[in-house]
């Protein structure tokens, strides 16, 4: 038991809310392999809140403060009991020994919170509720997975029944407490420099994650308004720890990202892929994963080789598309789609991926108008100008080359009709005479010709 | 003095022998209403309790009629016939859509058909159904004929598709019924052959009582088909649903409930009640208890796409499997969704005038702001002009009236003219009205029920 109140001590001393937070982790330090497990040995249930009273009394602390720390590590206690008791859990029986070690930890987040309404816990101390509410999540995300029957299965049949709810029970409710952690840091009122409004934007994220997994992403809104309503009263994102402000520019730009606002999620998405540690390789492979898509749309870019290299996953991923992309290989930017559907789906970039295609086509109409060559120069003083006047035909046969398969007139009509509305091609279409004029300042605006 | 006394009195007429009536007065019907509104004592439940025949009284002369066409024979009618004759003009019987005339040629029909082939003593006269409840038969029999060769004619009509592909809008169960042969609820109900089962009131569903709901269900499948008793279908079906709920039923029979009643929703556009239906499905559908997941999974991937809604849409793609993505109800809602994704508006029309099952009633919902997305399209590209009948064939319109029609809607008036014989459409002269259409058009998506 020592060694955790050694730590406890230290941080009272200097007021080092990460070193606290520590002692309320079910994972030991690595110094200490057997912290945690010794810790559990060194009492029991009977003995265990004298243990701990004994332990915590003597800080001297305010007498609620001491109660409420004293209440916390007994709920730590028991709920460590439970872990080790689930990691030797067998095959079959995991969902309900981790399902009592999502409860048991519930207690200790019951016991923290407690500690900040009713017991006057300070500021500095909320480190330990990034600590708990991570641990909420990563436990109830194994309870839901766990093998074998849960204790109370969902068998009602309402109105508003949902077969997910069964599957992320737990993770559900742990998104529940987590809000529960939101509002006592949102709504401290204390002064600034003492306010737990420091600790929002990890809370935020834990949240956002959570939604993200119970695929409710729409939940996030909520926050945002909550946290746009307060705004006054709270510091700007740049003051916060630079951690948390990274990966709520990540949410933030993959929430745009989904709603088709492909500019704000560029913006917040940069602001995050520049703010990002420059060893956090997994950051920022997720965070090119929808930059690379936001700037193919936006300006219709394609990642270099050297921006992949580090990145073998994001290669695997994106580069086939760009290959087809950048020449205009209509067929083969179909089956790399159709390849990598069901990567790009899961990760919620087929949508845009699939947008690609106008730049592909738009490379290949390119092709045809540049291979059209230039117009005859009626003298030789003149740069020569291209042919601009181009049959639809000629367009239809490009398109067709790569699939195979002739495409009907109006269809390839169509096709290039979309190109002008999207001002990927400048020109217009005279349909009685079977061709397309293109105008001969620029016909592919931003590429050169 | 006898008579300055007499001439005030004069003597009044012997009774009967002149126009002023005796004593009292018999009422006149042509010409004096009726000082009260007669109101009929139910007695039965085959009529909705709220709808009382019209307000003129019948005179009792039913009988006297009848015995005029007995008289022609010089027959002496057996008491069963009086008693049907009598059944079929009581005031609760009556039914308001079917007028007298057409009852009184039906009732003499029936009667003298029975004479001729000499049954009229041996016909079960109190089983056989009212004329005014065969007359309501034959029509639904003909309103089904009229329906389908009204269908074939307008896929007949249709110029640029071919001509066996309308836009059937059917689900496969409903066709399977055969429209000829015996009605489902006259095999079970003994009582009145043709008692219309879906006006039942709600008590008699019960739990159970299974197989009377499904004859109701039955009888709600095949009213599905005709467009005037849809309301009552859908009333049924919905009770039905309601009462399965409350029971927390789950078996095939429930997958089957809440299949129909999400059809009848769609067809009357009724998106909270087929919301409330996809929901329940899906949450059935997982448990494996038949049905026809497909189907309804391609129109979960419609609604996503009427409602913009891209996470779900991205959420649905996660859940498909690859067998299931080769099913053709669902592989035409992905191949709407990538068409329009890439604004194909070529293939989108195409594909909407080959939508399987009930999915164009979806499809209905925005294909008039992806008609405007494809009117802004083609007017920006297509310059000086194109022919109304190519706007027709590219934006899936029915005839070139319809698609002038649609640019009428939307004041392009102006743009339309006629050269040498044949409508042309100015796409060059457009301007913004179909922009600024389709902008508002794609703004405002109804959410209400959202899955």
């Amino acid at each position: 038991m020592n060694p955790i109140f050694d730590d406890f001590r230290e941080a009272y001393e200097n007021g080092n809310g990460y070193l606290l937070s520590q002692t309320l982790s079910p994972i030991p330090p690595s110094s200490q392999p057997q912290r945690v497990y010794n810790f559990f040995r060194s009492t029991n249930f009977a003995a265990a809140q004298k243990d701990l009273k004994q332990k915590i009394l003597p800080f001297k602390l305010d007498p609620d403060e001491s109660k409420g720390w004293v209440d916390i590590y007994q709920a730590y206690w028991k709920a460590v009991g439970e872990v080790l008791n689930a990691e030797n859990a067998q095959k079959g029986h995991t969902k309900a020994a981790w399902s009592k070690v999502y409860d048991a930890w519930k207690e200790v987040l019951n016991a923290l919170i407690r500690g900040y309404t009713n017991c006057g816990f300070e500021a500095w101390t909320v480190p330990c509720l990034y600590v708990v509410g991570k641990y909420l999540r990563i436990f109830a995300i194994k309870a839901d997975e766990g093998s074998g029957n849960s204790i109370g299965a969902v068998t009602s049949f309402q109105d508003d029944f949902n077969p997910e709810a069964e599957k992320n029970e737990k993770l559900e409710d742990a998104a529940r407490q987590l809000n529960r952690i939101f509002q006592i840091c949102l709504a401290d009122r204390a002064e600034i420099g003492e306010s737990r409004k420091w600790g929002i934007y990890n809370i935020i994220n834990l949240l956002f994650k959570t939604y993200f997994k119970l695929n409710s992403i729409s939940l996030s809104k909520n926050i945002l308004k909550a946290i746009q309503a307060y705004r006054g009263d709270m510091p700007t994102l740049d003051k916060f720890p630079v951690g948390h402000q990274v990966t709520f520019k990540y949410y933030i730009g993959v929430i745009y990202f989904l709603d088709e606002n492909y500019a704000e999620s560029e913006k917040n998405l940069t602001e995050a892929w520049q703010l990002c540690h420059k060893d956090a390789v997994r950051n920022k492979e997720l965070i090119l994963t929808y930059l690379i898509p936001c700037h193919l749309l936006t300006t219709h870019t394609l990642p270099t080789l050297t921006l992949l290299s580090p990145y073998p996953r994001l290669q695997k991923l994106f580069l086939p598309l760009s290959r087809c992309i950048k020449k205009g290989d209509l067929a083969g930017f179909d089956a790399a789609l159709v390849a990598g559907e069901d990567e790009f789906v899961k990760r919620r970039i087929y949508l845009t991926l699939e947008r690609g295609r106008d730049i592909a086509l738009r490379n290949l109409l390119r092709k045809v108008f540049i291979a059209g060559g230039f117009e005859e120069a009626k003298d030789a003083a003149t740069p020569p100008v291209r042919r601009t006047r181009i049959p639809v035909a000629e367009f239809g046969a490009a398109i067709s080359i790569g699939s195979k398969e002739t495409m009907d007139n109006d269809e390839v009509e169509c096709l290039l009709a979309n190109m002008i509305y999207k001002n990927l091609m400048k020109g217009y279409i005279a349909r009685e005479r079977g061709i397309v004029v293109l105008s001969k300042g620029g016909a592919f605006p931003g590429t050169g010709v | 003095m006898f008579t300055t006394m007499n001439t005030p009195w004069a003597v009044p007429p012997p009774p009967g022998t002149q126009g002023q009536p005796y004593g009292y007065q018999i009422p006149d019907m042509a010409t004096d209403p009726p000082a009260y509104h007669p109101v009929q004592v139910r007695q039965s439940f085959s009529q909705p309790a709220l709808h009382y025949p019209p307000m003129v009284q019948q005179p009792p002369q039913p009988t006297d009629q009848a015995a005029e066409a007995g008289e022609k024979k010089k027959i002496d009618w057996p008491v069963p016939v009086r008693n049907y004759v009598q059944r079929s003009f009581e005031p609760g019987r009556m039914d308001p859509d079917v007028p007298r005339a057409e009852m009184e040629a039906k009732l003499k029909e029936t009667i003298s058909t029975a004479t001729e082939k000499n049954v009229l003593y041996t016909l079960d006269w109190d089983k056989l159904p009212l004329p005014q409840e065969m007359i309501r038969h034959d029509r639904r029999k003909a309103a089904g004929v009229a329906q389908e060769a009204w269908r074939q004619q307008s896929a007949a009509g249709k110029s640029f598709v071919d001509t066996s592909t309308s836009k059937k809008r059917k689900s496969q169960e409903l066709v399977g019924d055969n429209e000829d042969s015996l009605p489902p609820w006259r095999a079970t109900n003994p009582r009145n052959g043709f008692e219309d089962r879906v006006t039942y009131p709600a008590e008699r569903f019960d739990k159970r009582q299974q197989p009377i709901q499904d004859d109701n269900l039955k009888g709600t499948k095949k009213s599905g088909r005709r467009k005037a008793t849809t309301l009552t279908s859908a009333i049924s079906s919905n009770l039905c649903a309601k009462t399965l709920q409350s029971n927390a039923s789950k078996n095939a029979f429930t997958v089957t409930v809440y299949e129909i009643h999400a059809r009848i929703a769609l067809e009357k556009g009724d998106l909270g009640e087929y919301n409330q239906c996809q929901t329940q499905l899906r949450a059935l559908y997982t448990q494996n208890l038949g049905g026809n997941p497909v189907e309804f999974k391609a129109y979960r991937i419609l609604y996503f796409i009427h409602t913009s809604n891209r996470t779900a849409l991205n959420d649905v793609l996660a859940d498909l499997t690859t067998a299931e993505k080769q099913e053709k109800a669902i592989k035409h809602a992905l191949d709407v969704r990538s068409a329009l994704a890439l604004g194909n508006y070529h293939r989108f029309f195409r594909l909407y005038l080959e939508t399987p099952n009930m999915g164009a009633y979806l499809m209905d919902m925005f294909v008039v702001r992806e008609r405007l997305a494809a009117m802004s399209n083609i007017c920006r590209a297509f310059k000086p002009d194109v022919p109304l009948r190519f706007v027709t064939e590219e934006l899936g319109f029915e005839s070139d009236s319809d698609a002038a029609q649609f640019i009428y809607d939307y004041n392009g008036q102006a743009l339309l003219e006629e050269k040498e014989g044949n409508m042309r459409f100015l796409s060059g002269k457009a301007g913004q009205i179909f922009e600024v259409a389709k902008s508002e058009a794609f703004r405002k998506v109804d959410i209400k029920g959202q899955i």
